[in-house]
């Protein structure tokens, strides 16, 4: 018991210091200051070095360059300016984390939202076609941790024709296309069929950046509804 | 008959430079010995406060820190904190979380406690009030000598543990809730015993006492 208590206190007294802020708020090591004086207080950071993080260490995001860091922000700020800052802290987002090549487990992903840190990590060599609407997507994803009742996922299922079935996971499928259809038939891109989670994020980011749908799709329209009644007019 | 010798020069100066050697040592060592040495000791009694209802007296083992708490940017927080400090709750409690030249923490009245300190658990105490809200809407620079409530990752965790920064943090800026400043003896806390290779103190600094001046 004494030797237990002995390795324990050498275990506490020997962590290393990371004196760090950043990592002492969102626990990701190597990131710098990108802009903290946000309207809606949104706090970016980059990656200056690459780091990994998870208990397998197996999320890993690459330091990109100051190009890249400035063109992207741009971007990125300007979408999530459409966030107000009481809307950000209801929705538990505060910390966004620029680098590029993020994946897991060596499977590349546009971002890793994380509403336990108020962080979202953004891959901003996503291709260019989709990023902006990826940020809206990732957003969607920290809404919906925040708040899983609001969005019923078999509700949402039911929503779709009684034949069709989501993948198990939304990396359980090679159909990952994000080009939004020109006839819908109730889901508006390929990625979309993957989870119910991912077709509600693909239904809000595309709300968000206001692309518009031409042909009358009810099943499409009884989706958006549900933003119309619960989110957007929070926003 | 003894016959008296003169002592010659160079034994002269060897004697003055040994008794300049032990008068260097022995100051060196009370100097080395004696941390609190050149850090100034306010005396609340001799400055005019103009809202003395608002000012705390922690004393630490180099002499007092004067706080001014802010009611007006965190009223929760700063309500809890006055309770803890009137209930003399501080007192004896442990620096249990110090970072050089960054921030002191204190302030676990479970585990932090001079005469029930646990290593094991230290930092995790609670105060036995329960938790309160976090406040982080009211503008606040979070420069040297802030001082703010700790809270685990998630919001709405605050207790008793509360932190002082010694140098500015402008990421602690809507994370933690402000309390107030230090307004003197910001110095005394640079002096709380700290390890280089860990936040966490083996056998640490201790409040000594920690009073409201009203």
């Amino acid at each position: 018991m004494n030797l237990l208590r002995a390795i324990l206190l050498l275990v506490v007294f020997i962590t290393p210091i990371k004196a760090n802020t950043i990592y002492n708020i969102i626990k990701i090591p190597n990131l710098e200051i990108y802009n903290i004086n946000t309207q809606n207080k949104l706090k970016y950071f980059y990656a200056a070095n690459s780091f990994r993080l998870g208990t397998q260490k197996n999320i890993i995001c690459l330091e990109s360059d100051k190009k890249n860091y400035d063109e992207k922000y741009k971007l990125i700020s300007q979408n999530l300016k459409k966030y107000s800052y009481s809307f950000l802290k209801k929705i538990n987002l505060k910390y966004i984390v620029m680098c590029e090549d993020l994946s897991i487990s060596g499977i590349n992903t546009a971002g890793i939202p994380d509403s336990a840190m108020k962080t979202l990590i953004l891959d901003i060599k996503f291709n260019e076609k989709y990023f902006q609407r990826v940020i809206h997507h990732e957003v969607f994803h920290v809404i919906n941790d925040s708040y899983k009742e609001l969005f019923d996922k078999n509700k949402w299922k039911n929503f779709n024709k009684k034949n069709f079935q989501y993948a198990k996971c939304s990396t359980c499928s090679d159909k990952i296309g994000l080009n939004t259809y020109s006839n819908t038939d109730g889901f508006l891109t390929e990625y979309s069929k993957t989870t119910p989670s991912e077709d509600m994020a693909e239904v809000f980011s595309h709300i968000m950046m206001n692309i518009k749908v031409s042909n009358n799709d009810q099943i499409l329209d009884k989706k958006k509804r549900i933003y119309k009644k619960k989110h957007i007019k929070n926003r | 008959m003894i016959k008296k010798i003169k002592a010659s020069v160079s034994e002269k100066i060897l004697l003055t430079f040994l008794i300049l050697l032990t008068i260097f040592t022995l100051s060196s060592y009370i100097a080395v010995k004696n941390k609190c040495l050149f850090i100034k000791n306010y005396n609340p009694n001799n400055i005019q406060f103009n809202n003395p209802e608002n000012i705390a007296i922690l004393n630490a083992p180099c002499g007092n820190v004067i706080i001014e708490l802010y009611p007006n940017i965190s009223p929760n927080a700063v309500e809890r904190f006055k309770t803890l400090i009137k209930a003399n709750a501080y007192d004896n409690v442990a620096f249990h979380r110090v970072i050089k030249n960054k921030l002191v923490q204190a302030g676990d009245l479970e585990f932090g406690r001079k005469d029930n300190l646990d290593y094991g658990k230290i930092g995790t105490g609670k105060s036995g009030l329960g938790t309160i809200k976090s406040e982080l809407d009211g503008k606040f620079n979070y420069n040297k000598g802030s001082v703010g409530l700790a809270k685990t990752f998630k919001d709405d965790t605050e207790d008793s543990q509360f932190f002082i920064i010694l140098q500015d943090e402008p990421l602690f800026e809507g994370e933690y809730t402000p309390i107030g400043k230090v307004l003197y003896g910001l110095e005394v806390l640079r002096k709380i015993k700290y390890l280089n290779d860990s936040q966490y103190i083996l056998r640490p600094d201790f409040i000594n006492t920690f009073k409201m001046i009203k």
